[in-house]
């Protein structure tokens, strides 16, 4: 079964740059004239790593992958659950100001 | 108007028991003694944290007062770990306009009297605040460009232990280095996880420690020949790529140009690799070789003292030890002292005429790169 859930970007209408968060500012260009629209929350992992020393106020381990999603963009997300594999498919919800991923549901 | 180093003072980087001020102190003292005490009419100082006992100093008129140089005028500068490049460009620019004569640049950081998770949460400061949000910190986000570079060259993590080998062989001939003792490959492999690929031995040290140098008017074999910065996105995710760092490209292309040469009249490079495998990173963003072609330089020791080029004959960040700010400056001091023939024990092979130092804040987000040598004209 293929993940149903969303995940806001914004396409800026000054510079074209695609990104997240979709409330803005563009970071290309710091255009507040962006288009929020929708697509796929699933992500592939491009990079992992667990933390061992996190900063303080944090537990170890604490988990953080590198994820490329929909046009190209790419966010830097909590892991929960399981370190993945570089590759591997993720889907990703937004709390607040921070990307969580977890492993996509197998279907 | 042109200016030259003309003496370089550091005290020996590590874990010491003195406070900022004193660290500060004891290394500006040996750079003016270097100098005979000459008047002084600039000071720029530099630290990311200026940690006193009681909190952040007001380091700048602290150290004026210390050393007695309240008539002079002072600036204070923070990049984060980039801060000694700053410093010395600073002072380098402001003797460049021709209303001082001979500056004092001091670079400083006391970090051993925190927690490693104090530090490492102060040290993420320097990261963009949504990273910071997620609780990012420099080895975990140092650890995933490392990996994208691994996965893009299709390398083993060996390449990063002969990084770090490298660095603490070379540590050992600076008495100054926080590390004086040699690694094998099979110690950086076995050392302790940090945020992997990135285990402990690959990554800096929490150093205490400080570099000052005299910048003055005139020519010397420590020239300022070249000055260039370049900035990237701050946040990782929005950068072009992360195996390469392009605020290092920026900043050495506007060396270059301003030193009227190229990467192939280098004789000695000192890089910021607060996390061995960027060692691998800023020699091919520097033009020494193209891109993925660091790992066979390591390979074949082109990087030794006597290499091709030789890389980071102080120990580098990760041999040295890394009191942030005091790194960058260290690193251009180091350059000095090669070229000036006072490198003793850590001298390359061959007396160089031209090197280059290269300082990096956080992760490459604002690099300084600066090349000194004999003034030809």
């Amino acid at each position: 079964m293929i993940s149903e859930a969303t995940l806001e970007l914004a396409r800026c209408q000054s510079c074209q740059a695609r990104f997240l968060p979709a409330d803005g500012p563009c970071p290309k260009c710091g255009s507040f004239q962006c288009t929020p629209y929708s697509t796929s929350a699933v992500g592939k992992v491009l990079a992992a790593t667990e933390l061992h020393y996190p900063a303080a106020g944090w537990h170890a381990p604490h988990r953080l992958a590198l994820i490329e999603v929909a046009d190209s963009v790419r966010l830097l997300a909590i892991v929960d659950g399981t370190l993945p594999v570089s590759g591997a498919l993720v889907e990703i919800r937004r709390e607040k100001d921070v990307y969580h991923a977890r492993p996509e549901p197998a279907g | 108007m042109t200016a030259h180093v003309a003496s370089v003072g550091m005290g020996r980087f590590g874990k010491r028991p003195e406070g900022l001020i004193d660290l500060a102190a004891e290394a500006a003292g040996l750079a003016l003694e270097g100098v005979g005490r000459k008047p002084i009419d600039l000071l720029v100082v530099g630290s990311m944290f200026a940690q006193g006992p009681h909190g952040r100093e007001a380091l700048l008129p602290r150290l004026a007062g210390r050393l007695g140089l309240e008539s002079a005028s002072g600036f204070r500068v923070d990049s984060s770990s980039g801060t000694g490049g700053m410093a010395f460009h600073t002072a380098a620019l402001a003797l460049e306009t021709g209303r001082f004569e001979r500056a004092l640049v001091v670079a400083v950081e006391k970090m051993t009297d925190r927690t490693t998770a104090e530090i490492t949460r102060d040290l993420a400061a320097s990261l963009h605040m949504s990273e910071v949000a997620a609780g990012a910190t420099m080895p975990g986000l140092a650890a995933i460009v490392t990996e994208r570079y691994l996965q893009r060259y299709g390398l083993s993590t060996d390449v990063c232990d002969l990084a770090t080998v490298h660095a603490r062989a070379m540590a050992v001939t600076n008495p100054n280095a926080h590390f004086q003792k040699a690694v094998t490959p099979a110690e950086v492999a076995a050392s302790r996880a940090v945020a992997l690929p990135l285990r402990l031995l690959h990554c800096s040290a929490i150093s205490d420690g400080a570099t000052a140098l005299v910048l003055e008017r005139g020519t010397g074999p420590a020239t300022v020949l070249g000055l260039g910065q370049g900035f990237d996105a701050l946040r990782l995710v929005d950068r072009e790529e992360l195996t390469s760092f392009a605020a290092t490209r920026v900043a050495a292309r506007r060396a270059y140009e301003s030193a009227h040469l190229t990467r192939k009249e280098l004789d000695v490079v000192e890089v910021h690799d607060a996390f061995s495998p960027f060692a691998l990173i800023h020699i091919e963003d520097l033009g020494i070789c193209g891109p993925g072609e660091a790992p066979g330089w390591f390979e074949k020791g082109w990087v030794g003292r006597d290499g091709r080029v030789p890389v980071n004959p102080s120990g580098g960040v990760v041999g040295r030890g890394h009191p942030v700010a005091a790194s960058g400056l260290a690193e251009i001091g180091e350059v000095a002292l090669q070229l000036r023939g006072e490198a003793g024990r850590h001298a390359i092979s061959k007396r160089p005429k031209i090197g280059l130092a290269h300082a990096m804040s956080g992760i490459a987000s604002h690099n300084f790169v600066t090349i000194l040598g004999g003034k030809a004209a």
